[in-house]
């Protein structure tokens, strides 16, 4: 359960960048990754707390994601899509390599200590408090979210989304808003990497790999891009249906390819799609 | 030194040529279509398992790369024909779509196939002396094949009635469409082509590198970088960047560490998307759908991805 929630908050910040602004980004697992290891990385050298790692992984990848995004969104369509991935396999090469930092592909194995919360303590070793430890934040980023596409600001992802031009001779700055929107995605990216970190407790490189923003991709689409619950829901489902399906049979991918490319031709928008198509 | 810089050359050259041939698949597949083929990587990959397939029931090579890759290619007809068809005007969807389908594949592989990386036994297994190192012919013969390859790949498109069809809606699909050229079939024969080239180039480097399911992720990465460099829709371009980028790589791995060499190409390559992201060898306007309109029909008179007669300038259809 806890780990559908963290690629529940993955999803939604993917959804954020793809289903609202309509950037494609397969560079979303680098700032994953960093979010692993902007929890790991301070707990294990310089005797964190966990609070200030979780804190420290939206912020870096949010840094992170402002200088990746600066390059990134002059380019669009096809060629976004590929500078994403670019940036995210750069991450990954240097993750693997710099192994006195990273761990490389084995990871670091770290204990995290407690989050003392004024009147109440929460021990990441107790599997029940990581679940509601990642269940609090993950619907804190949801309400954070939904708050954020309903604002003026959310109106402006979506006009990017459905027409740059018109959107840029209207008088917003595109630029900015794409940077905007991809820099939140980031940061709440690396949110859900930096949870993944503390549930798991362990970063590894294998993380940041471009195939794991794959994941968001597939949940997003599966789900419903262009609505939040949609990737919610997405998420819920493969990750439910890969739980049953591994005991049946080795084949989850295999699945979930089907899944994914049946869902793109039948219903391309989503099980959302589905379910309010029927209400009419 | 010397011979292993001979070495590092040869190797660069041979490998070069096979990426090749995998990027011009890509760039093949995206200059008709303008399908992003993620899956390419993963038709390189059954190419490769096929031709082992192939060897351990018949025990012969070049049977195996004649067969492998058409094999393959009927696969590509029933991806184009069943699943790609209903959406290929739409290209972040197919971008997911062939995703999704690399997946699949992915993971068929290894259900049949195993996990475990399997090695093909060089078919020739002459040397030669290289300097003071004895060399394997059969990387020599690899890259002998792929040059021919390439040669009928151009003959192909300059000489027969199918390259020309495929020419002519590269350049304008309306006007293709008005001059009864049958669109869809040609759609479906590059498809076709482009899956065929990734295998045949999958089977090509399996005596060099191992099997295995995984083997068409990176290659993915790989022939993206060359298509990109080499600029999308330019054929020429990508077989010149494969080449070099592998030079660069093979050769700048004697002097640093494979991966510090690895940043440093996807870094120059970030550059090249930036400062122009048409390409390296390509006139400065490109024509990709994404570009606003007012882009896209200049580019349309002034690029040229194979040559073309000023008359047709004059009886386009885009608006100016």
């Amino acid at each position: 359960m806890t780990e559908i929630l963290v690629w529940v908050l993955f999803a939604i910040s993917f959804d954020l960048i793809f289903g609202y602004t309509g950037l494609l980004s397969f560079g979303q697992a680098l700032f994953f990754g960093l979010g692993g290891y902007a929890v790991a990385i301070p707990i294990l050298k310089l005797g964190a707390g966990t609070g200030t790692g979780l804190l420290l992984s939206v912020l870096i990848p949010a840094l992170f994601a402002v200088i990746v995004g600066y390059f990134s969104v002059k380019l669009s369509g096809i060629h976004f899509v590929i500078i994403t991935i670019i940036f995210a396999l750069i991450g990954s090469t240097l993750g693997e390599t710099w192994a006195w930092l990273t761990g490389g592909a084995d990871g670091l194995v770290f204990t995290a200590p407690p989050i003392e919360l004024g009147f109440f303590q929460l021990d990441p070793a107790d599997i029940k408090s990581t679940y509601y430890l990642v269940l609090t934040v993950t619907a804190l980023s949801y309400l954070f979210l939904s708050r954020l596409v309903r604002s003026p600001l959310g109106k402006v992802f979506v006009a990017i989304r459905e027409n740059e031009e018109r959107a840029r001779l209207i008088g917003y700055d595109v630029q900015f808003h794409k940077l905007l929107s991809f820099v939140i995605a980031g940061g709440l990216s690396g949110l859900a990497g930096g949870l993944y970190t503390v549930a798991l407790k362990y970063a590894s490189a294998t993380f940041l790999h471009w195939s794991i923003s794959g994941h968001a991709v597939v949940y997003a689409i599966v789900g419903g891009g262009g609505t939040l619950i949609g990737p919610v829901l997405g998420a819920g489902l493969i990750m439910s249906l890969e739980h049953y399906l591994v005991n049946l049979l080795q084949a989850t991918d295999l699945v979930v390819g089907a899944v994914l490319v049946s869902m793109l031709l039948f219903a391309p928008r989503g099980i959302i799609g589905i379910l309010q198509g029927r209400r009419k | 030194m010397a011979s292993n810089l001979a070495v590092a050359i040869v190797n660069g050259i041979v490998w070069g040529l096979i990426m090749a041939l995998i990027a011009l698949g890509l760039n093949l597949i995206f200059g008709l279509l303008h399908i992003i083929n993620m899956a390419h990587g993963a038709l390189y990959m059954l190419g490769a398992v096929a031709a082992w397939y192939f060897i351990e029931l018949t025990g012969n090579y070049w049977l195996a790369l004649a067969a492998a890759p058409i094999l393959v290619g009927g696969i590509g007809l029933a991806l184009e024909r069943g699943l790609l068809r209903t959406i290929e005007d739409k290209p972040l969807v197919t971008i997911i779509c062939t995703f999704g389908i690399m997946l699949a594949l992915q993971q068929l592989v290894l259900m049949y196939f195993g996990g475990t990386a399997r090695r093909i036994a060089l078919p020739v297994a002459a040397r030669f002396p290289l300097f003071d190192l004895q060399y394997p012919a059969m990387r020599v013969i690899i890259a002998a094949i792929s040059v021919v390859v390439m040669g009928g790949l151009w003959l192909f498109l300059n000489k027969t009635r199918y390259g020309l069809w495929m020419r002519g809606v590269v350049q304008d699909r309306e006007m293709a469409v008005a001059l009864g050229i049958p669109v869809h079939k040609v759609y479906m024969w590059t498809f076709v082509l482009g899956s065929f080239l990734a295998a045949f180039s999958g089977v090509l480097a399996a005596p060099i590198v191992s099997v295995d399911f995984m083997m068409g992720r990176e290659i993915l990465i790989m022939a993206f970088i060359i298509v990109i460099v080499g600029g999308l829709g330019t054929l020429w371009g990508s077989v010149v960047t494969a080449v070099m980028i592998s030079l660069i790589q093979g050769v700048g791995s004697i002097f640093v560490v494979p991966s510090t060499a690895t940043v440093f190409s996807l870094g120059f390559m970030i550059l090249v998307l930036l400062v122009r992201p048409q390409g390296l060898l390509r006139a400065p306007c490109s024509r990709t759908r994404e570009r606003g309109p007012g882009s896209s029909w200049r580019s349309a008179a002034s690029s040229r991805r194979w040559p073309r007669s000023p008359s047709s300038r004059t009886f386009s259809t885009r608006p100016s």
